[in-house]
């Protein structure tokens, strides 16, 4: 009573009317109790070996001492690194490319803009139904690469370790590329021309105008398309699962199949609430990791 | 006095906020409750069923035909299989479950049992289940005797084929391995796949190759130590399995990782490929037009001095130790016990099921009478890998079978790996 008596007087005038509080105690309760508190709990039980049925016995930290030796869990962990690169570079570079390709209103850009921006609007189960179709052993690729002489390049795509992981990068890439393309277009809009016009008077190159004048512009926007990029990899799971369920033989596994398939098949949840904290760590070593960077960068400029 | 109302809504709030946490945790100590005794709660008993839309019609009519009865209500909730088996140990650890559950025989009905979840049938059993087959009974059973489970029908696994398209090839069904091997060869001479599969969404399909393998090589007790973890998958004996596996990998279709089952199913129905390693359950997915023509042989006999061996899945009831209203559970599990309600039951499932009850009138066609023969002539049923190894294992199998598919030559690794996969699962579930 004697701390809060000091400043009680200076802060009365200041007190929001308690309705204030229920905006935010509601929202902040549900949220906890629907979000956070699973999510601790999460935690709580990679420390557990439970079944679901029998009683849990702790086992400390011995979850995280089997994933290190277990060869799916780091497959999974090479095939998400893979997608970050993959599937994170290649969308990033190539919605870029497109936006910048069709961020000027000529005639006719807008039915390509919404060609690229067309796949999002299907669920991703759908997208996987028809790039599975696609690369099916009699499918349109195999049949494609037939009628034009190459034969010897046909193989079965989702069916071999080698090819499989690819094949579905390409059907994932199908669909964040467009949606890439969508947020750099708004960011490539919200760009000052008079700057652009300066530099293109001062002589400056095609490639010199994007790399000194255009891409530092889009700092911003890439903060949030890198984000959204590496969220999007480490949660990709739906296309994944509906072309391969992870398989053949694990070459296809990531972290997130990984921890769906040893929850819910085999039954193993200590050690798949394990598998979700490293990939709960993953994403937020990432993501701080560039924010600090990005937020030390601006105060510098 | 105006700081007070905030003070006193932080702390509702911190209270609100704890009990809140408190609730949600999420019980992970044991749950085994007392035996249900005395009387019943009102209201309907509620049946969870996993079977698809295809076996629905049978579960309706028997619940219906109870329901008729007027010994008590009996509500169905059908839930899709893979929903079902997923759900399952949620339904019986929560603190109020449905009370009875369509479910498989086996390990699978064992794993639940070992923990105390299920209620004990052996009332039912005593009442008017004389008839079952020994056999049923003891696969109805906990390891110390009680009856757990009440099952209502059981299929047969074979090699299918098509009888017209066997003799377009010249092929007659083969009974010796010797004999399959050279039907293989024969048929794969005139530009057919002799075999098929479609592991690319169904990959436990290949398990039945191993399962048959298995029990033609090293005998059902064998398989039945094996799978339950007496015996390592990193053995002489699995080596020995795969030694005659892979005899028969050149005339599988050559892309069947990357083919699905419906499309499998397509192209030995279109006769691209021979022959299909399937149980009763695939009869109905082949078109109308040619289900005269389907016809299957007994997966072919490799050492005439194993004792035959036969997959039998069996399938029936279990119910919730945790019920409310047990003794209605128990009354609604002798009506499925009865002759008259699986007769329904079996009718309803297309002749791709025999009744568990010997009492019940079932008109067999040729396929179900010539399965009920194969069965009843075996010297041991087994129920399949999942079934008997406990579902927690089909992954490692999976990838196990489907690597030795792509690349048999790493077959001491990949045996090695499912024997670690398999212990590992073992350990941590």
């Amino acid at each position: 009573m004697t701390i809060t008596a000091l400043p009680r007087d200076r802060r009365r005038a200041k007190v929001p009317p308690p309705i204030v509080f229920a905006f935010v105690l509601i929202p902040f309760l549900i949220e906890a109790v629907g979000v956070f508190w699973p999510a601790i709990q999460g935690v709580g039980l990679s420390f557990l070996r439970w079944n679901g049925i029998a009683p849990a016995e702790p086992v400390g930290i011995g979850n995280y001492v089997d994933l290190m030796s277990d060869p799916i869990f780091l497959t999974a962990i090479r095939n998400t690194a893979i997608w970050i690169v993959l599937f994170g570079g290649i969308s990033f570079v190539a919605g870029l490319g497109v936006a910048l390709l069709f961020q000027s209103e000529r005639r006719g850009v807008g039915v390509y803009r919404t060609a690229l921006f067309l796949p999002i609007v299907f669920s991703l189960v759908v997208t996987a139904l028809i790039w599975t179709a696609f690369f099916q052993p009699s499918g349109v690729l195999n049949t494609f690469l037939q009628s034009v002489g190459l034969g010897d390049l046909t193989r079965v795509w989702l069916g071999d370790p080698d090819t499989a992981l690819y094949a579905v990068i390409v059907a994932a890439l199908w669909r964040e590329i467009g949606y890439v393309m969508v947020l750099f277009i708004a960011g490539l809009k919200g760009l000052d021309p008079s700057v652009m016009e300066a530099a293109r008077v001062d002589g400056a190159t095609r490639w010199q105008r994007f790399r000194l004048v255009t891409f530092p512009q889009l700092r911003s926007v890439n903060l949030v398309v890198l984000s959204v990029i590496i969220i999007d990899s480490l949660r990709s799971f739906d296309i994944v699962w509906a072309m391969t369920r992870g398989g053949p033989f694990h070459s296809t596994e990531l972290l997130s199949t990984y921890m769906f398939s040893t929850a819910f098949e085999s039954r193993a949840l200590g050690y798949a609430s394990a598998i979700a904290v490293v990939i709960f760590l993953l994403a937020i070593a990432v993501i701080v990791s560039y924010l600090v960077r990005a937020l030390s960068e601006e105060k510098e400029s | 006095m105006t700081h007070m109302p905030r003070r006193r809504l932080a702390a509702l709030g911190v209270s609100i906020a704890a009990s809140a946490l408190l609730a949600g945790c999420v019980a992970t100590g044991g749950t085994a409750a007392g035996p249900a005794v005395g009387e019943d709660e009102s209201g309907p008993l509620v049946l969870q069923s996993r079977f698809t839309d295809a076996e629905k019609g049978g579960m309706e009519q028997l619940v219906a035909g109870f329901n008729e009865l007027g010994e008590g209500e009996v509500e169905l909730n059908s839930i899709p299989t893979s929903t079902f088996n997923a759900q399952l140990p949620t339904y019986l650890t929560s603190a109020t479950p449905p009370d009875v559950y369509t479910w498989y025989a086996g390990q699978a009905t064992r794993d639940f049992a070992e923990q105390d979840l299920l209620l004990d049938l052996s009332d039912v059993w005593e009442s008017g289940m004389g008839d079952f087959s020994p056999a049923l009974r003891e696969l109805s059973q906990t390891e110390d005797g009680t009856e757990v489970f009440v099952p209502t029908g059981y299929y047969w696994w074979g090699v299918y084929y098509f009888k017209s398209d066997f003799e377009k090839l010249g092929i007659e069904p083969p009974t010796t391995w010797d004999e399959f091997l050279a039907a293989c060869d024969q048929i794969k001479s005139q530009g057919v796949n002799p075999l098929t599969m479609g592991l690319s969404d169904n990959a436990w399909l290949a398990s039945a190759w191993f399962d048959y393998l298995d029990l033609r090589i090293n005998g059902g007790d064998y398989h039945l130590d094996l799978l339950s973890g007496d015996e390592s998958f990193d053995s002489p004996e699995v080596r020995a399995v795969f030694d005659e596996f892979a005899k028969v990998l050149p005339f599988f279709d050559p892309a069947v990782l990357g083919t699905s089952h419906n499309q499998a199913m397509s192209d030995f129905a279109q006769g691209k490929s021979a022959m299909y390693l399937l149980g009763a359950w695939a009869q109905p997915s082949v078109p109308e037009d040619r289900r005269d023509d389907l016809a299957f042989f007994q997966f072919p006999i490799i050492d005439p001095d194993v004792p035959v061996a036969e997959e039998a899945p069996t399938d029936g009831f279990i119910a919730s130790v945790k019920s409310t209203r047990p003794q209605l559970a128990k009354r609604f599990l002798e009506y499925v016990a009865s002759a008259e309600a699986q007769s329904m039951l079996m009718k309803g499932q297309q002749g791709t099921a025999l009744a568990a009850n010997p009492e019940a009138e079932q008109t067999l066609d040729e396929l179900a009478s010539q399965g009920k023969e194969m069965l009843e002539s075996a010297a041991q049923v087994t129920q399949f890998f999942n079934r008997d190894a406990g579902d927690a294992l089909q992954g490692p199998a999976d990838a196990a079978l489907t690597q030795f598919i792509a690349q048999p030559e790493n077959i001491d690794a990949i045996l090695e790996e499912w024997q670690a996969a398999a212990e590992r699962v073992r350990a941590g579930s």
